[in-house]
């Protein structure tokens, strides 16, 4: 059984609850690595205490210029960069402002046209585990699944007794039922839903259309697969807070990894379901 | 309860004050408790002459009765029939004044208590230090903060002891979770909240005779600051002695907000004490609602300790995913299953309600043993270790948190105070 060993790492960060399953690894290093990665990325991109964000958003809500000197951080601004691109601006932590933003890559100033402050949110827990991913390739690992709040998933390699990763979302409201099963490996999934316990929780941000600042509190839940947990976590984000044409060009690009699900919808669904909302 | 059950009671209560302040870095934290609870020779008992009948002055008739090293030896109060009520707890040969400087010229006593309204207690205090009594005030100390400095430089100019009333300070439950917080179960305390929350109007009925800044003093500024050195004092002793120093600062906001019926002190009160290293005391009282009563809630890192419930509760770290602890027993055991997972991000941060562990030991006499570290204290012409500086820095902390909210902006802890 020992390539059938499995090391876990159980700890809190970016506010909920993280574990990393790693398969076939009796040694420690890995998990210490991929747990660094991740509370790297949080140190750089929280918003709850000072951090290179903080100081990022205290000269932008100014409309003013910085220097990122963090890594991380630059990074993750480029990243973002693409993706609100890729969503139609419907990925923006800015809340709809990042039109408004220069980012210069040579010298890694950015520079806003007006005031405005970032918040990574749920995009910080798949960068954060695709920098985990990273540390475990660079150390061997073939196989392991990372979950950082269970709304975002990483698998890395086939699973342990091979083939894909077989993933069921369970639907929010009615235990037992699932919205869809997929089958993954080296990728992504993340689940946006304005529903379930976790949405119900007495601070959480609104979901707010970047596009038009409407506040988005239609039943539902989105669901989406990609290579990376950055733009898994853009696509379930643009996927929910989407008006349904914009939702269905998204779909259309990716109809097996893309997925929204009003919950006047039937559960137990093997297959996407048509998006009505 | 007979001679021998309170001598068995007495003694299990000093026991548990005993192993509770027997731990690491007690005796600095509480070098007043293992001296209290030490056995009391034999000898004279110490001639205690009261000052203030009402009832918390009678409460401390009755704990004074139980001790085994002093005895009322007077009383005094100008207030007829609170006296004629304290008159039943003592021996009815026992001297009654009207005037306390009566009682100390009588010279029939060793030793005094003061149980007045908090306007009188500085005069009535350096009065029985300047006729050479030793002196029990109860908290608060005094209405301003230069009285309160008053009463401690007379009493070391006298050479007497000077003793404030915080039974917390003797409570085996507050010693036992003092211990625990400093053995490190909870981690750095960065955090107490303390309430104390009522639903009564603290107003009382004037009886035949009296009148109502005698009887209601609680409620006129002049005679107190009210919920801030009635009851708040309590709360910050137990604040400071916790956080193992005192406050840099304070700000706070009060109101008279719901019983609006002649009183000039407020009805709720929420102030923010700054200590060193940006930790915080939240303090907030009212009258108006008991839901959550009066607790301290003492927060570290890794746990809480909430004396007055008597529970320490650890942190809880978030549980293992289910599914995820399922597909790892899968695993292990040949099978390829689905892994149900997602939703909603999960989020630990919601009031948690697992019961916690008790802190053991409920309530006992801790007015009784004060009144005892007293007696030995004026016998023996030392004073309890470390209770006037707890004391004088909580009134100090109460005085300061009313002038903070009448004059609306951030107080800085004084630097002319008495030093210990």
């Amino acid at each position: 059984m020992t390539d059938m060993a499995a090391s876990v790492a159980r700890f809190t960060a970016m506010g909920t609850r993280v574990e990393l399953h790693l398969f076939g690894c009796d040694d420690p290093a890995p998990l210490a690595a991929a747990k660094a990665a991740i509370l790297s990325v949080e140190d750089a991109l929280t918003i709850h205490h000072p951090s290179p964000a903080t100081a990022l958003n205290d000269a932008l809500s100014t409309d003013g210029t910085a220097t990122v000197e963090d890594r991380l951080l630059f990074a993750a601004l480029l990243q973002v960069d693409a993706l609100w691109r890729e969503t139609g601006g419907l990925f923006d932590p800015s809340l709809g402002h990042w039109s408004a933003l220069t980012i210069d890559r040579t010298n890694r100033r950015v520079s806003t046209a007006r005031p405005l402050t970032l918040d990574f949110g749920g995009f910080g827990k798949g960068y954060a585990l695709d920098h985990a991913v990273t540390a475990l390739l660079a150390m061997g690992v073939g196989s392991a699944l990372l979950s950082a709040g269970e709304s975002s998933i990483a698998v890395l390699g086939p699973h342990p007794l091979g083939g894909g990763w077989p993933l069921a979302v369970p639907h929010p409201e009615d235990e037992g039922a699932w919205l869809v099963e997929l089958e993954l490996q080296d990728a992504s999934l993340s689940i946006s839903s304005t529903i379930g316990a976790g949405a119900a929780k007495p601070d959480r941000a609104a979901m707010i259309r970047p596009t038009d600042g409407a506040i988005v509190t239609t039943p539902a839940t989105a669901v989406a697969a990609a290579a990376t947990g950055a733009e898994a976590e853009a696509l379930s984000t643009a996927l929910l807070v989407a008006d349904p044409a914009a939702r269905e060009r998204l779909r259309a690009a990716a109809p097996d990894r893309r997925f929204l699900f009003p919950h006047a919808a039937p559960v137990g669904a093997k297959r996407a379901l048509e998006p009505t909302a | 309860m007979t001679d021998d059950d309170f001598a068995l009671s007495r003694r299990t209560f000093l026991d548990r004050v005993l192993l509770a302040s027997a731990g690491l870095g007690m005796s600095t934290a509480a070098p007043w408790a293992a001296r209290a609870a030490e056995d009391i020779p034999k000898g004279q008992r110490v001639r205690i002459g009261v000052i203030g009948t009402g009832d918390r002055g009678r409460t401390l008739i009755q704990n004074l009765n139980k001790t085994r090293n002093c005895t009322v030896a007077a009383l005094c109060d100008t207030f007829e029939p609170h006296m004629a009520k304290a008159r039943a707890y003592v021996p009815a040969n026992t001297p009654v004044f009207t005037d306390h400087r009566k009682m100390l010229e009588a010279r029939e006593i060793d030793a005094v208590v003061i149980a007045t309204p908090l306007d009188l207690h500085a005069r009535q205090t350096i009065d029985a230090l300047d006729a050479g009594y030793p002196v029990f005030c109860e908290k608060a100390m005094a209405r301003t903060i230069a009285d309160c400095s008053a009463m401690v430089t007379r009493a070391r100019q006298r050479g007497k002891i000077l003793q404030i009333g915080h039974q917390r300070l003797f409570n085996p439950t507050y010693l036992n979770a003092l211990k625990r917080a400093q053995a490190g179960e909870i981690g750095p305390i960065t955090q107490i909240r303390a309430s104390w929350h009522r639903n009564r109007s603290w107003r009382r009925q004037i009886p035949p005779g009296g009148t109502e800044r005698e009887i209601n003093w609680r409620l006129h500024r002049d005679r107190s600051a009210g919920l801030m050195t009635e009851l708040a004092t309590h709360q910050l002793q137990v604040a400071n002695w916790f956080m193992g120093g005192l406050p840099t600062r304070v700000m706070g906001s009060g109101s008279i907000c719901f019983w609006k019926d002649g009183r000039d002190v407020y009805d709720q009160v929420a102030l923010i004490y700054d200590y060193s290293d940006g930790r915080k005391v939240i303090y907030t009282s009212m009258l108006n609602n008991a839901r959550y009563g009066c607790e301290e809630q003492i927060q570290g890192s890794k746990g809480t300790i909430e004396p007055e419930l008597g529970r320490i509760y650890q942190e809880v770290q978030p549980g293992a995913v289910p599914a995820l602890a399922r597909m790892r027993a899968d695993v292990q055991a040949g099978r390829k299953n689905t892994v149900p997972i997602g939703g909603a991000t999960w989020f630990p941060e919601l009031p948690v309600t697992t019961p916690g562990d008790s802190l053991g030991w409920g309530e006992y006499d801790e007015t009784m043993l004060q009144f005892e570290g007293f007696g030995e204290a004026v016998r023996s012409g030392k004073e309890v270790p470390g209770l006037l500086a707890q004391a004088y820095h909580a009134s100090v902390a109460s005085l300061l948190g009313e002038q903070a909210i009448d004059q609306g902006k951030a107080l800085a802890w004084p630097t002319d105070l008495v030093t210990f």
